[in-house]
């Protein structure tokens, strides 16, 4: 059993492609409200009470976001108060706080997202789409500390050589350009080099095998099955304006039909499976320690 | 069939269907559709834009030289992502642009995009980085004759370069606050992201100016060397 991080990142890029999705494009409180709590359960899951900083921000940008919308739309037709001969309504209200806590929500998503989906994962995805692309991400991501490590290089000898101050701003700023020249120089040179010698080794001559042989195993499937059907159960009632609420004029709710609610039901399912995973992975992971 | 002689025109065209034409068609698409489907609409499109360059640059053979330099200034974009406040990405894109060609510049903005984004944060706004820092990138590249011409034009084209990618990512901001677009919206956005949009300028004019004549010698001398 793995956790849910382990599984084929093709699976999992779907599985956010699909709860983001949904929560983008239903304009409904429950829609939102569920995957705002989805996602917060999952982040928490994932890093217990750490990045406090980012529940901060999350928190203000839900405020600010809340009352934009209230302040510069003025349709509906409750009208609350008139700040400056404009009317704030109910509507624009409920509008505004429903868009910002979707906003929200999707956002915890997409950091889970971001801390799951390293680059490593991503090399899978586009050489899906496209080996050649692949590569070239891949050797971006090799060049980062390459030249972070020639630029260390450069500047001690720069610096052995006296030809700059650190503590003179002027000379800094000159001497870190010279770095930086430099470096470019040697990264293009290198760059060239690379590429012949990549050339000489046979690339381009026959067909790329990657090197993390990714392979669809028995949980990636019944995942991605169990993603599909929960999806389609969402769309089928999107489709039929069963998670739609309009907020203008005034706000007209679908209600609770069967297909409202099994919509609903199969986003909260969907939004709550990796958590099932991850704890299922949990138990079994003490069980296995106590055992001995 | 039609066939266009001139090789440059048919490669201008093969690109800027993806690029121009899509996006456009999303624009006139979400004037066609009701408001709730703007988002759906414009993002479709954009990933439909990018699906198409990735097929595309598949299948054309690009020389292995040209492809590692790529990386390579790519890589530069995106330790220079970590720079506070001053961003160079757009001017290191719009500089592989006019010296590498528009595919190298559209290649470098958008893996960019998708590389430093790892650190930033992933989510739907990366395919508008990609379309944006891409575009950039592409148009320089495209427009390489009148803007090597002096520092003057080139730095028009930063200061443009710059407010475009902030009204490009404020449309983004508006569709996925609000479903469908909005003027009003829209303006609020724009104001209220103006130290940003300050921010853009003054990155492209600074990088523009600190390394269009150091880095552009380096990929002259490049192309003269290894003819890339």
């Amino acid at each position: 059993m793995r956790s849910f991080s382990e599984y084929d990142p093709i699976v999992i890029a779907l599985y956010f492609l699909s709860v983001t999705g949904i929560a983008m494009f239903c304009r409904h409180p429950a829609v939102t409200v569920i995957a705002l709590a989805g996602g917060l359960l999952f982040y928490l899951k994932r890093n217990g009470r750490a990045n406090a900083r980012f529940h901060l921000f999350l928190l203000g940008l839900f405020a600010v976001l809340a009352l934009v919308n209230p302040l510069i739309s003025h349709n509906g037709e409750t009208v609350l108060f008139v700040i400056n001969d404009s009317p704030v309504t109910l509507e624009a209200l409920l509008y505004g706080l429903n868009s910002a806590a979707m906003i929200a929500a999707v956002l915890y998503w997409l950091r889970s997202f971001t801390e799951i989906m390293t680059s490593e994962k991503l090399m899978r995805i586009t050489g899906a789409l496209s080996p050649k692309l692949a590569l070239a991400l891949s050797m971006s991501v090799r060049f980062v500390p390459m030249f972070g490590a020639q630029a260390r290089k450069i500047n001690d000898t720069q610096k052995t050589l006296g030809l700059y101050r650190e503590d003179n701003v002027i000379d800094g700023v000159k001497g870190s350009l010279r770095v930086f020249d430099i470096l470019i120089t040697w990264a293009l040179e290198n760059g060239i080099i690379t590429a012949d010698s990549m050339e000489a080794r046979g690339y381009g001559s026959g067909k790329r095998v990657p090197y993390t042989d990714y392979r669809f195993r028995r949980w990636d499937w019944l995942f991605l099955a169990a993603d599909l059907v929960l999806l389609a159960l969402c769309i089928a009632a999107m489709a039929a304006d069963g998670l739609d609420i309009n907020f203008y004029p005034r706000i007209v709710s679908p209600g609770m039909t069967p297909l409202t609610a099994a919509g609903l039901a199969a986003y909260g399912i969907l939004v709550l499976l990796p958590v099932i995973i991850d704890t299922e992975v949990d138990i079994r992971w003490r069980l296995y320690r106590s055992a001995d | 069939m039609i066939v266009i002689r001139s090789r440059p025109l048919r490669s201008l065209i093969r690109a800027a269907v993806p690029f121009v034409l899509i996006p456009a068609l999303a624009v006139l698409g979400t004037l066609v559709f009701d408001r709730q489907k703007h988002l759906i609409v414009s993002m479709s499109a954009a990933a439909l834009a990018l699906l198409l360059f990735v097929t595309g640059f598949e299948r054309k053979s690009t020389g292995t030289r040209r492809l590692v330099i790529v990386s390579v200034m790519t890589a530069l974009c995106f330790a220079g992502r970590f720079i506070p406040v001053l961003k160079p990405v757009s001017a290191l894109a719009i500089m592989t642009g006019l010296y590498l060609g528009a595919e190298a510049g559209f290649l470098t903005g958008a893996m960019a995009a998708v590389l430093s984004n790892f650190y930033f944060g992933q989510g739907p706004w990366t395919v508008f980085q990609i379309l944006a820092w891409g575009m950039i990138g592409f148009f320089a590249g495209v427009l390489s004759e009148h803007l090597k011409k002096g520092m003057v034009p080139l730095l028009v084209y930063g200061v443009v370069s710059g407010l475009a990618y902030s009204f490009i990512m404020d449309i983004w901001t508006v569709l996925w606050y609000d479903q469908g677009f909005s003027l009003a919206l829209y303006k609020a956005a724009l104001i209220s992201a103006i130290p940003y949009t300050v921010s853009y300028v003054v990155s492209n004019l600074v990088f523009l100016g600190l390394l269009s004549r150091p880095l552009g010698e380096k990929l002259e001398r490049l192309h003269v060397k290894y003819g890339i």
